[in-house]
């Protein structure tokens, strides 16, 4: 009988380990955190030292700020570093506040924050982070205008016009992120292949003309169909081009968010979709040009690759500038991370030029980062003067390789991406040219339900870019329709 | 050795001495329970827990950035879904895939199983283990490997047809042929229907055959008569799985269209939607209640097949 219990004592200690080990936790890479952080899924969480700290004084004595790392940049080893560098350094340079950082997977982050934010443990300060990142948690941001006017905190070295773009991003006219960082959009060029064609390069300078003709849409048509090239080598303005066989595009825009319209129409001019009542849905003019020239441009002009040819392994599975099969390229200051063909194809030229104008007008489309507040923070006070130091410091920007808003700063960021080509000259003054027409609205300015509307906006895209012939003003009759539905289920 | 004494509870009944003296079911309902409890235990915690809070978030307007802003809707939820747009839609595109999908699935993977359970077939394992080994592969990987096959450039499909003189459609941007291509990814990976056949066809009594030849039957009556007949549980077993697991279709659909249901939500499947309402629009009251949606269609869709069942499927040992 001894021998029955002991072994019912065993039985029953093993089923006891196996629901333990059932219920608990995965093994955890992350350090031991304090019970907000924790609340994630800690395998998401990048191991950092010093290790995170929740809540109560820092090891320097200061209140502690938790600032939220992975929704945009930020989480490559090498910027991780930099991040922690800006934190020891901030930590020991006073003692009021602690910064401590919580960097997360970047695919996890979103997931991660709402979790966070449902389970009451939420960060302090997150970023740095786009302002469609912005978005998805506006009404969750702090407006920061009290802590201006009560710090008197003033934007040192940025245009005017560049703060008033960072006032416009947040929900209902809040403030929620400090000039930090901005992206415009021009040009991008394969040199080598205007040469090859025996093209003139486009303009840089806005009011340039090109070949005596003004640098328009029509004129960038014209172009990219000469340089979009069939396996017989014609092109697409000559009679007798194969437009089943092209092996070399004209145009496209590359990243655009998954064939988002409102993205892809940006640069045809800016307006917002939403009524000045806040309720009704408009569809700004702009996006029905926009949208007939992209559909013609892929269906009927052919120098715009269709999706399955943006997929091929002739533009690189959908890195096709890097592919060096797309002639010119419009996208943001960000994409000269992605202009290097992978090995063994050799690096090819490229160069700047500035955005044609649309129907006489000028509108390069802004991306910008920044670090914003949660209004959840318990700590605004302390998290506004940790955010006042994160968006001033040029290590950051050089860390996120970023560009800086302050414009005394920029030379060195031009200088920087410099010597990752070099050989070329890349003419920063497009940059610079084109920050004097950013999208205002931007065409990632918050709207009621901002998820439900990029996923219309993307089918919509999605629509005019894969479909000939379709019916566009169809297509926004119904666009319209739909976020109609979205703005009314959202009041 | 020291004797040592163990306390277990008393159950009511046990001997005074202290002794369990339980009747042989008794105990072994006790160790049951002791093996099943992790079990159990699981399924509490992970199943029933979430599938009670599902339910009550369904009658609230939880949204996970604004967790503060919670209300109780009552059966608000349920109320919007009739008239959602998307919803619709993506009820019509899991019913359209499944009437294409299921029957062509389920003859294939019968075909398939036939073919290999066929002593003619030389290499029977083989070929068994060749149909069987795409299971193996994550559907990630093999989506992505299916994109590629089916891209109207670069694809091998479309030059293979190419060869004998036809133009291959695009497969994955246009709505009429989009589904074509889901239900031939999904063939590649009917291993496991085709085992499962594979083991209802070895369990036919091979004597009913040799008396259905005797008698002069051919193959193809033979086939309709005593195969199918005796495979009929295994096939409504297949059927059921088919079913729920078209209607919980997800992964195949996200990869190809990056979540968005492209072309013009051909392949918002009712998942996808659901998908998108919790994570990507933080409507998760909303999406419980797509949730919950889900599971009454699929219920009165299995109730209704074993109601089927009842008349066209045999038993051989009486109904299960």
């Amino acid at each position: 009988m001894v021998l029955r219990n002991w072994r019912a004592l065993g039985t029953l200690m093993a089923a006891v380990m196996l629901i333990a080990v059932a219920c608990s936790p995965a093994p955890s890479t992350a350090p031991t955190q304090g019970a907000a952080a924790s609340s994630g899924p800690a395998a998401s969480f990048v191991q950092i030292t010093p290790e995170p700290i929740a809540a109560g004084p820092g090891p320097n004595g200061g209140t502690v700020v938790r600032w939220f790392i992975g929704l945009g940049a930020g989480t490559q080893p090498a910027q991780i570093a930099g991040e922690q560098a800006f934190a020891a350094a901030y930590n020991g340079s006073q003692k009021d506040v602690y910064l401590s950082l919580e960097i997360v997977d970047n695919t996890q982050a979103s997931n991660i924050l709402k979790t966070e934010l449902a389970s009451g443990t939420a960060p302090d300060i997150i970023g740095p982070v786009g302002v469609e990142g912005l978005n998805l948690f506006a009404d969750q941001l702090l407006d920061l205008k009290s802590l201006i006017a009560s710090t008197g905190y003033t934007s040192t070295g940025v245009d005017p016009a560049l703060v008033d773009f960072f006032n416009s991003l947040g929900q209902d006219g809040a403030t929620v992120g400090l000039p930090f960082a901005v992206y415009p959009s021009y040009i991008f060029y394969n040199q080598d292949l205007f040469d090859e064609a025996g093209l003139a390069y486009p303009p840089t300078k806005v009011g340039d003309m090109y070949e005596g003709k003004p640098w328009d849409l029509e004129a960038l048509r014209g172009l990219a169909m000469k340089l979009t090239v069939d396996k017989n080598g014609k092109d697409a303005t000559e009679a007798g081009f194969d437009a089943e066989n092209i092996v070399q595009w004209g145009f496209d825009a590359q990243y655009m968010d998954n064939y988002n319209a409102r993205a892809e129409s940006a640069w045809f001019g800016a307006g917002s979709f939403l009524d000045a009542d806040g309720k009704t849905a408009v569809i700004p003019d702009y996006v029905a040009t926009s949208a007939k020239w992209w559909n013609a441009g892929v269906w009927t002009d052919h120098f715009i690759p269709t999706a399955n040819q943006v997929a091929s392994d002739l533009l690189g599975a959908g890195s096709e500038f890097a592919s060096g099969n797309l002639a010119i390229d419009e996208a943001h200051t960000w994409f000269t991370c992605c202009v290097t063909p992978p090995a063994p194809k050799k690096p090819f030229k490229f160069g700047f030029a500035v955005q044609p104008t649309v129907n006489g007008k000028i509108t390069s489309p802004l991306h910008a980062d920044t670090f914003s507040i949660l209004k959840t923070t318990k700590v605004p006070d302390a998290a506004f003067t940790a955010l006042q130091a994160m968006v001033a410091s040029g290590d950051l920007l050089t860390t996120y390789g970023a560009m800086p808003a302050d414009t005394t700063k920029q030379q060195a960021w031009f200088d920087s991406i410099s010597a990752n080509f070099p050989g070329l000259t890349l003419d920063w003054d497009v940059a610079k040219a084109m920050l004097a027409y950013p999208d205002i609205p931007n065409h990632q300015s918050w709207v009621p339900d901002y998820a439900k509307v990029r996923s219309a906006m993307q089918a919509f895209g999605n629509a005019y870019r894969t479909t000939s012939g379709l019916d566009i003003d169809a297509e926004l009759a119904k666009l319209k329709e739909t976020l109609q539905g979205i703005f009314d289920a959202a009041q | 050795m020291a004797k040592t004494s163990v306390a277990i509870p008393r159950p009511a009944g046990a001997a005074r001495d202290g002794r369990i003296h339980w009747s042989p079911t008794r105990r072994e309902a006790f160790w049951g329970l002791i093996f099943v409890g992790p079990w159990i235990a699981g399924f509490l915690l992970f199943t029933v827990g979430p599938l009670i809070a599902s339910l009550v978030l369904s009658l609230t307007n939880f949204n996970l950035v604004r967790p503060d802003d919670i209300q109780f809707v009552g059966l608000a939820n349920y109320a919007q879904l009739a008239g959602d747009p998307l919803v619709i839609q993506g009820l019509v595109v899991t019913v359209k895939f499944a009437l294409i999908a299921i029957p062509i699935t389920m003859a294939a993977s019968l075909g398939t199983a036939l073919l290999v359970n066929s002593p003619r077939l030389f290499g029977r394992n083989v070929f068994r283990t060749l149909f069987y080994m795409p299971i193996q592969i994550p559907l990630v990987a093999s989506t992505l490997v299916w994109i590629g096959f089916l891209n109207t450039e670069t694809g091998w499909l479309n030059k293979l047809l190419a060869v004998v003189g036809i133009a291959g459609p695009d497969w994955i941007n246009t709505a009429a042929w989009v589904y074509p291509a889901l239900t031939l990814i999904g063939l590649w990976g009917i291993g496991n229907f085709m085992l499962i056949n594979l083991a209802g066809l070895q369990s036919v009594p091979t004597e009913l055959y040799e008396a259905a030849r005797i008698d002069g039957a051919g193959p193809w009556k033979i086939f309709r008569r005593i195969t199918i007949p005796l495979m009929s549980p295994i096939l409504l077993y297949n059927l059921v799985i088919s079913l729920i697991t078209t209607f919980q279709y997800f992964t195949q659909a996200y990869v190809m269209t990056n979540g968005r249901g492209d072309p013009n939500n051909a392949t918002l499947f009712i998942n996808l939607d659901l998908y998108r309402e919790a994570f990507v629009n933080n409507h998760m009251g909303y999406a419980s209640a797509i949730g919950w949606l889900l599971f009454a269609i699929v219920l009165v869709l299995t109730l209704v097949l074993f109601l089927f069942a009842r008349k066209r499927v045999y038993y051989a040992g009486g109904e299960a």
